[in-house]
């Protein structure tokens, strides 16, 4: 009954020291404890840690004294019987004993397996000093990252759009991933179009093009023929000209493509307004170039603007047509529009207009004089005013009544001058009225039945006088001051013709070539801008000039009251609308139903 | 002569100077230059409607970022090979740092402060980590060397690592007479992994759940109400456990301060190369939807 201590320990350099002490004794005690007779150093041991006895020739029985077990073979245990000649190995904290037998003894074999602490360990200075142990190496992340971004952001899309069906009419996104390719929100108009980039970017590697904008955009009118276009721009200078040839290389389109003044991606809301750089470029120095062009040149509504032209009549022909032309207000053009109307009398408060329109307003609700909204009315946008009506504008002062039947006022019917003649006729009666009963029969006729007052000289004489009265009448409506002439023009009976007026035309719009838009105007009075109440003539032309615009309105950018761009009244695309200018702020300005006069 | 001699003591001024001072400042004021010159620019120049990266002035400056990230991003294959002179590594380095940093302007002014969730933006973004990345790597580079140092207090690594074991040898063995769960207290200790923890524990330099400070906390519920009298093993060991707690405090500021001078090249480098694939990404998806 012996044990065989054998201790292996090392030295500094690995080298293994053994150790070898025979025991005769049948048990020995395992601690930590200096005066165990096996002595581990080890922390996790406990003081008097376990036991070994010999308990048959080969049997050995290993028993835990305290709380603490011990590992058979990895296995955790508190008591064990082990058959020493088949071995087996014991653990003690970081220590392990090795059980086997060595002649007639059982042989232990006890070595420190693990540092005594962490530090001990062996390590990798370069390595632990580091912060490389403790982040994810940079060329993993690197290549992840590089991986992740090229594989989302630039071969889903490519590859997506390269797969889309080439003709596909459903009205959904095809490309997957491009949404991240966008540089920006479209504007309000576009919005829709904002999930499906291939729209206007039709082709790979190609600019978008006008017909992509066109396919919806159809009835976008041209400025100009392209001819006069190509001839009305300005030849770039030396940075322009390589500016456009960088362009041209790179294949975008233009000059004059859509996109050249309707950028995109430029946020949401609305499309960036065109800057009047764009229009003064060309109509800066148009004559320069294009010597037959009518247009004057203009750069700045403020500074660079000629005056205006309105559309006016010059004169009426023999057929009673106008002849209309566009002449400068510079030369102070009369408008003949036919008609004979004072305005300063009519906007007198003093006289007998302003009288009557007092003893009047109550059914028509004038006040003490006579005010334009009296006679002039909005049309139903408030742009431009309706023509003025005889029979709802006039009639209730310029009275065309001639005759009384019953309760019933006969009229004169307006604007048919052959109806006036002809009833003003039959109101004379130009036939002779029916025979008095005393010029029949046989009875015997006395001279003085042709004195003045008798029978005779009645009949007589209404049958010579009659035609002449209703001659008279029409001849006197007609005139100057005739029912008819106070307002119009007449023209007196020649060639086969009966009277006649002149045909009268009130002229909507002066201003062609540029808009104006009343319900704009909403916070000026009138007079501000039309000298009305000085006028003596229906053929003075009452439109403000440019001086007068220039009062508020300056160029963009000035510090004018409004700085007017040129699309606040000019229209690149030339249609009847509004300019955009105006039609963007359509949302702002009150329904034209609501316009009132100030 | 006198001459030779100026350029002998400018060559010599320029052997000590760091990149940051290289040539008197030389790339600073290039860089400077460029910076205000392209900031004028962006000023004086109407572009219509607004300036963006799709203006002629926009392609201009995104086209001289992309060629000046290109050669910054060079930095990391001319960096392998010294040489002295014009064009010497330290030459490039100054260079590298002061146009880096006017990539902010030519960048930012490229983008036209548009920016969004998508690809350009990206790529703008990872831009700026990088710069900023790089500008935190000079700072560190300034500022962290001299307390480096004065922490080292003229100790190796190895002679830190060796220190730890020291305390922890003696720790051993003084603990040997102690009863189970006391040694339990003081093997934690010792099985504490000094360099463990997280990224951010190593960046802070705050370890809460210390096991050699919560060791000494329990020895010290013993020792503290009592007596030193040189009987208690335990009196040792709270000497030890302090000399350890000491021992540590300063191999984590060391190691605090080594990982504030790594870690923006964890961040400069792979932001770098992701850069180059956004800026590929970018330029490709601008002529693809031209």
């Amino acid at each position: 009954m012996a044990f065989l201590l054998r201790t292996v320990s090392l030295t500094a350099d690995g080298r293994e020291i053994v150790r070898d002490r025979r025991i005769e004794r049948a048990q020995l005690s395992v601690g930590r404890a200096a005066e165990r007779d096996i002595h581990l150093p080890d922390l996790a041991i406990e003081p008097d840690h376990a036991r070994i006895e010999q308990i048959g020739e080969r049997r050995v029985l290993v028993r835990s004294v305290g709380t603490l077990g011990f590992t058979v073979d990895g296995r955790s245990v508190k008591r064990v019987e082990i058959d020493a000649a088949a071995g087996a190995e014991l653990g003690f904290g970081g220590h392990r004993i090795m059980v086997g037998r060595e002649g007639d003894a059982t042989a232990l074999t006890v070595r420190r397996e693990a540092a005594l602490s962490d530090a001990a360990e062996e390590k990798d200075e370069t390595a632990i000093f580091s912060l490389s142990a403790k982040l994810p190496g940079k060329r993993p992340v690197a290549w992840a990252l590089t991986v992740a971004i090229l594989s989302l952001l630039l071969a889903l899309p490519i590859i997506s759009f390269a797969m889309r069906p080439a003709q596909d009419d459903r009205k959904i996104d095809q490309v997957v991933g491009d949404n991240a390719w966008s540089p920006g929100k479209l504007s309000d108009a576009h919005h829709a179009l904002e999930q499906g980039c291939e729209a206007c970017h039709v082709k790979a590697f190609v600019s978008v093009r006008d017909d992509s904008c066109k396919a919806c955009h159809a009835d976008a009118h041209d400025h100009a023929p392209p001819g006069r276009l190509a001839g009305a721009r300005e030849s770039p200078g030396i940075g322009g000209a390589f500016l456009q040839s960088v362009a041209h290389a790179f294949g975008k389109p233009g000059p004059g493509a859509c996109v050249d003044c309707h950028t995109e991606h430029e946020g949401e809301g609305r499309m960036a307004a065109t800057p009047q750089q764009f229009c003064a470029d060309c109509h800066g120095t148009l004559k320069e170039r294009l010597p037959d062009t009518a247009l004057a040149d203009a750069s700045d509504f403020g500074t660079a603007h000629p005056e205006f032209r309105p559309r006016v009549q010059v004169a009426v022909g023999g057929d009673g047509r106008p002849t209309v032309r566009r002449v400068s207000l510079a030369e102070r053009p009369k408008d003949a529009n036919g008609l004979k109307f004072p305005h300063d009398m009519h906007l007198s408060g003093t006289n007998g207009v302003a009288r009557m329109a007092r003893t009047l307003g109550g059914e028509f609700g004038f006040g003490n004089a006579l005010a334009c909204k009296d006679c002039h009315k909005p049309t139903a946008d408030g742009v431009r005013f309706l023509p003025v009506d005889m029979e709802s504008d006039c009639q209730m002062c310029h009275s065309l009544a001639f005759d009384k039947v019953g309760g019933t006022v006969r009229t004169l019917r307006h604007g048919q001058p052959d109806q006036v003649v002809a009833d003003l006729r039959a109101f004379y009666r130009s036939t002779d009225p029916a025979a008095p009963l005393e010029l029949g029969g046989l009875g015997r006729r006395r001279p003085g039945l042709y004195a003045q007052g008798q029978v005779y000289n009645a009949y007589f004489g209404a049958g010579a006088t009659r035609p002449g009265r209703a001659d008279r009448a029409i001849a006197t409506a007609f005139s100057d001051k005739g029912v008819c002439g106070e307002c119009h023009v007449a023209t007196t009976p020649a060639g086969g013709k009966g009277w006649g007026v002149m045909p009268v035309h009130q002229t909507a719009r002066f201003l062609e070539k540029g808009w104006f838009s009343h319900a704009a105007h909403k916070t000026e009075k009138c007079e501000s801008c039309h000298a009305a109440g000085k006028s003596t003539l229906a053929s003075d032309l009452l439109l403000p000039d440019l001086k007068s615009c220039r009062t508020c309105h300056g160029g963009e950018g000035s510090g004018a009251k409004v700085a007017t761009g040129c699309a606040l009244c000019h229209n690149y695309h030339a249609d009847d609308g509004a300019p955009w200018a105006v039609r963007r702020k359509a949302a702002q300005v009150q329904p034209a139903s609501s316009w009132q006069h100030p | 002569m006198r001459s030779t001699q100026i350029a002998r003591q400018e060559r010599q001024a320029a052997l000590h100077d760091g990149f940051l001072r290289y040539a008197g400042y030389k790339w600073l004021k290039i860089a400077g230059g460029i910076s205000v010159f392209t900031i004028l620019t962006y000023v004086l120049i109407d572009v219509t409607p607004r300036h963006n990266g799709g203006s002629w002035y926009g392609y201009t400056l995104g086209t001289i970022g992309v060629a000046l990230i290109l050669w910054l991003t060079a930095l990391g294959v001319r960096k392998r090979t010294m040489t002295p002179g014009r064009w010497s590594l330290k030459a490039w380095t100054s260079a590298h740092v002061y146009l880096g940093l006017s990539l902010i302007v030519i960048g930012t002014l490229h983008t036209g402060f548009q920016l969004g969730w998508n690809v350009h933006t990206l790529a703008w973004a990872l831009m700026m980590l990088v710069i900023l990345s790089g500008l935190f790597g000079i700072a560190v580079y300034a500022a962290l060397p001299t307390q480096l140092s004065t922490n080292r207090d003229q100790m190796t690594e190895a002679q830190m690592l060796e220190a730890l074991r020291a305390i922890d040898r003696q720790l051993h063995e003084a603990a040997q007479p102690l009863t189970s769960d006391m040694a339990q207290v003081v093997q934690s200790s010792l099985d504490q992994d000094a360099f463990g923890g997280s990224a951010w524990n190593r960046l802070s330099g705050h370890y809460p759940r210390c096991a050699t400070a919560a060791a000494l906390d329990r020895v010290r519920v013993v020792t503290g109400p009592q007596a030193d009298l040189g009987h208690d093993p335990l009196e040792k060991i709270d000497t030890l456990l302090d000399r350890k707690q000491a021992m540590l405090a300063r191999l984590r500021r060391h190691l605090r301060l080594r990982a504030l001078l790594e870690v923006w090249l964890y961040v400069h480098v792979p932001a770098t190369i992701a850069l180059l694939a956004a800026l590929l990404a970018h330029i490709v998806s601008v002529f693809f939807y031209w």
